[in-house]
């Protein structure tokens, strides 16, 4: 339960992505409408997808209950799976405006 | 059959998001900046990956993958941080096109009450 080996790492991933457009990028994706209708959606895939990969039940992934917070919600789906999840995916967003920015 | 559930999960994914492609600007008619917008975050997902399988934070139930093994970790994980992403692109893409698309439905009726 000390957390080290994921949730540490998923909330570093965070900061960092958040740290990376506002003091690098600065694309503005955080501002725009789309960018947050769109991670609801993906948050609505995410919570079947991952739901499927992780329930205790017949899991696909099984964790370390050592490393992570021991939260899992919904479902059996580790919480620390949603900010790993953010990160992935709006660090790519991130770079993919960035090459809208610079054309 | 078990064995291909996390590759037919994936497949699953690209092939529902598939025809989010045909609007907007697009995101695989983009190959190249698709693949700048993917590359360095993939590859800062992996090296975190095969550590944190080589720690044992996580890792696959041998039930349920396909036992094909790229370095350091199942196919399927690989395919994963790819697959995930270009999914999130695509909504995005849809998101933007339906956006502009009501923008210009809403100009339209302002020029018309306008006239």
């Amino acid at each position: 339960m000390i957390g080290l080996g994921y949730t540490l790492p998923a909330v570093v991933s965070v900061i960092v992505v958040c740290v990376l457009e506002l003091a690098v990028l600065r694309t503005g994706l955080f501002r725009t409408p789309a960018y947050w209708i769109s991670m609801g959606i993906v948050l609505f895939f995410q919570v079947l997808t991952d739901g499927w990969l992780t329930k205790l039940s017949a899991p696909i992934v099984i964790y370390n209950s050592e490393h992570t917070s021991g939260i899992r919600f919904p479902w059996d789906i580790p919480v620390e799976d949603f900010l790993f999840g953010w990160a992935l995916v709006t660090g790519v967003l991130l770079l993919w405006e960035r090459q809208r920015v610079k054309r | 059959m078990d064995k291909w559930q996390y590759l037919l999960l994936l497949g699953g994914c690209l092939l529902i998001t598939l025809p989010l492609d045909f609007v907007g600007e697009g995101v695989y008619r983009q190959p190249g900046r698709l693949l700048r917008a993917l590359a360095p975050v993939v590859a800062v997902f992996l090296v975190w990956d095969a550590i944190a399988i080589a720690a044992k934070v996580w890792h696959y139930n041998p039930r349920y993958v396909s036992g094909i093994n790229v370095p350091f970790m199942p196919l399927e994980e690989l395919l994963f941080f790819v697959v995930i992403p270009i999914c999130g692109l695509l909504t995005y893409n849809a998101v933007n096109a339906g956006l502009a698309r009501m923008a210009t439905k809403r100009e339209r009726v302002a020029d018309r009450s306008r006239r």
